[in-house]
């Protein structure tokens, strides 16, 4: 497959990244190289956000709340209490965007705690679509849309993953969060190609780029965020750079902590991956 | 996706009706309960990847409640697992590790005394660091909140205050005498 090298993305330049959790806050604070980090925005109380993401502020670092339960997949409208303490944790860390899943989380009055999947057909389409706009219309800055993984899939799926999404951006302006191990997590599970699913997507609308460790079981790759980045994932940060300059590329890191050391050297191999892509893309570019 | 490069300012808003909003609802609803709970899958999906799914989400709830609460794993030791998912197969919707794990020491009491006495199994919510744990988590669940519990071993009372400007906040009397 051709790929071109595409536009220059619409968001700021962000940089290294990584997921702020309490557990890893001394090493971020030592981390050097990191542009920004990104918080889950249901544990930050606006009023009194951890000393560790006020330190990263400090910095100079760009913290980018993160929501998980908007469920904008679901066949409710977005909670306007959530809403609101999405766009105040916004405001109280300055971010320049906030980012939320194409998923839904609750449905009949009960949670998942989980990010589940969404139909893809044109009805969900409407109803995300929908749901996105309300969403934009209470939060003073722009946001980003996170496809999830999913181990299972809705039966009728009307269009693939890629299309699904770019339909949903171009439909609401939002921007999107392009998550590489969900990708490839998705690709393997559903058996499909995800560098040839990667070009399909939206990849001038990026704000930035996650990338998570994950865990073979029995034939299934599991996308845990506590085990190491495999191999794959990282070619795909490679296979991304080599078709354009996203903003930024972020390290997800939930549980089952490593040593500092080992989560440093993630984030110089994922930097390394981006070097490669960026190598690539430029010797195209000037041939 | 011709207009992927530009940005729409006012992209024309959409308006779904709300009765194809309930319809989609409660097939999320259909979906949510099958993988919370593990089985009664709907209808055409793949029956091996909705297992594992639901499989997974399990998992995690039970890992969840195992961070949050490590006495109570402790105490239960091999049987965690066990009670863990038995107790998320009737209880299908999810608040957290913290909250899962309220509900789960509650469970595990009501379940201890529909036993026959004779087959009542050790009850764990009884050890002193779980008792510790429970007050803890009500407290961190709680804006505002008082709690006293006592406790055994040694003999003293605890006393756990939160405000809604503090964390809990923990006070220990000891009691005195011996058991």
């Amino acid at each position: 497959m051709t790929r071109a090298t595409q536009s220059p993305p619409v968001t700021r330049r962000l940089g290294r990244g990584i997921g702020w959790r309490p557990e890893i806050d001394g090493a971020i604070r030592r981390a050097d190289g990191l542009g920004f980090v990104e918080v889950v925005a249901e544990t930050i109380d606006p009023r009194h956000p951890p000393t560790g993401v006020r330190a990263a502020l400090g910095r100079g670092l760009v913290v980018i709340p993160h929501g998980i339960s908007l469920s904008l997949g679901g066949g409710e409208p977005p909670d306007r209490r959530r809403l609101r303490h999405l766009a105040r944790v916004a405001d109280r860390l300055d971010a320049p965007l906030v980012s939320e899943h194409i998923a839904f989380v609750r449905a009949g009055g009960r949670e998942a705690g989980h990010l589940l999947p969404v139909p893809r057909t044109h009805e969900a389409l409407d109803i995300l679509t929908e749901n996105v706009q309300t969403a934009q219309r209470a939060l003073a800055v722009p946001l980003a849309l996170e496809h999830v993984a999913a181990l299972v899939e809705w039966p009728g799926a009307e269009m693939d993953e890629a299309t699904f999404v770019s339909e949903l951006i171009d439909r609401t302006s939002a921007l999107l969060l392009l998550d590489l191990s969900n990708l490839y997590a998705n690709a393997h599970n559903h058996g499909y190609d995800a560098a040839d699913a990667l070009v399909g997507f939206p990849l001038d609308r990026i704000a930035y780029v996650h990338v998570g460790g994950g865990v073979w079981r029995d034939g299934t790759y599991h996308d845990t965020h506590s085990h190491p980045v495999v191999p794959g994932v990282l070619s795909l940060v490679e296979e991304l750079y080599a078709i354009t300059d996203a903003p930024g590329v972020l390290l997800e890191r939930d549980d089952d902590f490593p040593a500092e050391e080992e989560l440093i050297a993630e984030l110089a191999a994922i930097a390394a991956a981006a070097g490669r892509g960026d190598r690539r893309r430029a010797n195209r570019d000037s041939a | 996706m011709g207009s992927r490069g530009r940005l729409r300012r006012d992209p024309p808003p959409v308006r779904v009706p709300p009765r194809v909003r309930a319809v989609y609802a409660a097939r999320q609803a259909d979906l949510l309960d099958a993988l919370m709970c593990g089985d009664a899958y709907p209808a055409g999906f793949d029956l091996a990847r909705a297992e594992a799914a639901g499989h997974s989400l399990r998992r995690k709830r039970a890992r969840a409640i195992r961070h949050a609460w490590p006495a109570l794993a402790t105490a239960l030791g091999r049987d965690f697992q066990v009670r863990v998912d038995a107790f998320l197969s009737v209880h299908p919707s999810s608040a957290g590790g913290l909250a899962d794990g309220l509900d789960f020491a509650q469970w595990l009491g009501q379940a201890s005394d529909r036993e026959p006495h004779s087959h009542r199994p050790v009850d764990p919510v009884v050890t002193d660091n779980v008792r510790i744990e429970i007050t803890l988590a009500r407290a961190r669940l709680h804006r505002l909140f008082v709690g006293v519990r006592r406790l055994d071993d040694p003999r003293r009372l605890i006393v756990v205050f939160r405000f809604p400007w503090t964390r809990p906040l923990v006070y220990c009397l000891a009691l005195g005498g011996m058991r």
